[in-house]
């Protein structure tokens, strides 16, 4: 490699460098705030941790608990009282349960049509087809007042159905499973008729087997969508703690900004983003092939 | 040939969330928007266009089409620009991609409501580490290069940094001022989109095969940016018009940031549509108008998919 190459790599890594520390400037600042005492945060001092000295935190006296409770190191404390304010597990619980009824449920409704669309011929096939790739025009979020109409109107705002019932139905799940249904060839339907199967037992015993690396793709794609969501939960969950999902328990953290502790405040933040995060960096390629699956039509 | 009636029972229950839950909303929402309907009223009456016509000429509806047109118009092609700019740095560099790919994901990946939180927070007057890294930077080489003193025509003792280092470290409480506010958000939907991008563009780029840089070679582009309009930028055709509309499509729905960094505010700078609808008709049950203000955002993105499909997708196939 000659010396002129080895200075090109090096600006590249310059820019590259100066690019990631502006993309990694919140979260350094998010987990920081998440160790670090109120004192350090108001100061801008201590870098990334702070110096962890333990103290005793007034806010967390003067909500009643004992002086003794209340003496600890900042990042002890900022989680242990981020857990104490808020009913953290549920929003996680929450979570879970939305996206996954969500995933199940696209999935249970979505394997048969695809099937149906790829590999049974039937009258009004194409229509249904061109149907299937109309709705994928329709972006959920951009009908979410008409949908809040139907749910109110069906008394249904604050319920967890609110929170499932819109997505139940994945175009784009429809679309991405025939297409790879249509790869599928026949003679492995054929053999599975002669040796008597009905049509159920092939949508679930055959083909859904040969999807798995497809729907793996679509779980990712599915599952971060919704597990992010913020907009959907906001215009159907209204009061209710109880069915708050990690998004609206991070509003709810956040009360004002120059009101509470922001330590606290931040590690909840931290603790409900975590989850992801970390499932991210493990499975990396899967993710971003899964969130680009739009990508690959 | 199998015979059964299994396929009713296969498309019948997609065939009936369809139009339950994404074809009968758009009807539902355009007719609501020719009334005075409000949820909650037993009755109501059919008002004609006059939701529209509030729409088009009051002050905030004509705010709300500008914000949200500034923050589409500035965030797609920088963030498609970075992407491609990002992936084409990545894609050339002998060490280190994988690295610098995730961290460019991470964006993406991570919930954007707490990020908007952790971005209020590095962007805050006293608590942001943005103002404390500018306040602790005055007279040295950062006041020189992000006030641009390098450019021949700004004048040192004039530009925003030095004047806001004269005026007792009065660097912009970015997300709280008319006049930053709107580029604040854009910024971080820049942050959060261009990830992305390059992911997308990376796999366009691998698509590319090697011989035919080999054949411009030969037919004399050798440098790298003749080699880019020759052949690299080309061959993206179909991952950038696939990049920009569904780029334009997210964009167009941004409120997670608004709802929770500035609320359409300061005087409705970013009051961006997906917000409006939101205030509108959730916060303030105004039914009809947020009705309206879908239909407009519905049409705006039906059409901008239809131009994709059906008029540039001719084109860009080489």
């Amino acid at each position: 490699m000659e010396a002129k190459q080895y200075i090109g790599e090096g600006w590249k890594h310059a820019i590259l460098i100066i690019g990631a520390i502006v993309v990694m400037l919140p979260f350094y600042m998010m987990v920081s705030m998440s160790l670090k005492s109120q004192q350090e945060i108001q100061s801008i001092s201590g870098g990334l941790i702070g110096a962890q000295e333990t103290q005793t935190f007034p806010v967390c006296v003067k909500t009643g608990y004992s002086e003794e409770t209340c003496t600890m190191k900042p990042y002890q404390y900022n989680y242990w009282f981020a857990f104490e304010k808020a009913p953290i597990p549920r929003y996680l619980m929450n979570g879970v349960i939305v996206t996954l009824s969500i995933f199940i449920i696209q999935v249970l409704v979505a394997l048969p049509c695809a099937y149906a669309l790829a590999k049974l011929r039937f009258y009004g096939r194409e229509f249904v087809f061109s149907m299937v790739l109309f709705c994928l025009l329709i972006p959920v979020h951009g009908i979410a007042l008409p949908l809040y109409v139907m749910l109110a109107q069906a008394g249904l705002v604050d319920t967890y159905s609110a929170l499932i019932l819109p997505w139940t139905i994945s175009v784009f799940g429809i679309f991405l499973m025939r297409q790879f249904f249509m790869t599928v060839p026949d003679e492995l339907i054929d053999a599975a008729r002669m040796d008597g199967m009905g049509e159920y037992a092939i949508v679930w015993k055959v083909m859904l087997p040969t999807a798995i690396p497809a729907l793996l793709a679509f779980a990712i794609f599915s599952v971060v969508a919704h597990w992010n969501d913020y907009f959907w939960p906001r215009m159907v969950i209204t009061g209710n703690r109880d069915l708050f999902t990690p998004p609206l328990g991070i509003r709810e953290f956040r009360g004002g900004i120059d009101s509470d502790e922001f330590g606290p405040m931040m590690a909840s933040i931290v603790t409900v983003t975590v989850p992801l995060i970390v499932a991210f960096i493990i499975a990396q390629k899967r993710f971003i092939e899964g969130i680009t699956l739009t990508g690959m039509k | 040939m199998h015979n059964s009636k299994a396929h009713i029972w296969f498309i019948a229950p997609a065939i009936i969330l369809m139009i339950i839950i994404l074809i009968f909303p758009l009807f539902l929402a355009g007719g609501i928007s020719f009334t005075d309907y409000n949820l909650g009223n037993k009755t109501f009456e059919w008002v004609g266009l006059e939701n529209y016509d509030k729409m088009f000429n009051r002050k905030t509806y004509v705010k709300m089409i500008w914000a949200t047109a500034t923050y589409v118009i500035v965030v797609v092609p920088i963030s498609v620009v970075l992407g491609l700019c990002a992936a084409m740095l990545l894609n050339s560099l002998r060490f280190g991609a994988d690295i610098y790919k995730t961290i460019f994901f991470l964006p993406v990946m991570a919930t954007l409501l707490a990020m908007a939180i952790a971005w209020e927070f590095t962007l805050h007057p006293t608590l942001g580490i943005v103002n404390s890294f500018l306040a602790n930077g005055c007279g040295g080489i950062r006041e020189f290069i992000l006030g641009f003193h390098w450019l021949p025509w700004v004048d040192s003792q004039e530009s925003w940094y030095a004047v806001a280092c004269a005026n007792n470290m009065d660097f912009p409480y970015w997300l709280k001022q008319k006049n930053t506010a709107i580029w604040t958000v854009c910024f971080i939907g820049i942050w959060q989109a261009f990830g992305f991008n390059m992911v997308l563009y990376l796999a366009g780029l691998t698509s590319i095969p090697r011989e035919l840089y080999q054949a411009a070679e030969m037919d004399g582009a050798k440098s790298t940016w003749e080699q880019f309009k020759l052949v690299t930028w080309p061959m993206l055709g179909p991952t950038t018009l696939f990049v920009v509309t569904i780029t334009t499509i997210r964009t167009f729905q941004v409120f997670d940031t608004i709802e929770i960094l500035t609320k359409g505010g300061p005087s409705k700078t970013t009051y961006v549509m997906m917000y409006a609808i939101f205030e509108k008709a959730i916060q303030q049950n105004l039914t009809s108008i947020g009705a309206a203000i879908t239909v407009v955002f519905i049409g705006f993105i039906l059409v901008l998919t239809f131009f994709q499909r059906y008029v540039i997708e001719k084109r860009v196939h080489y």
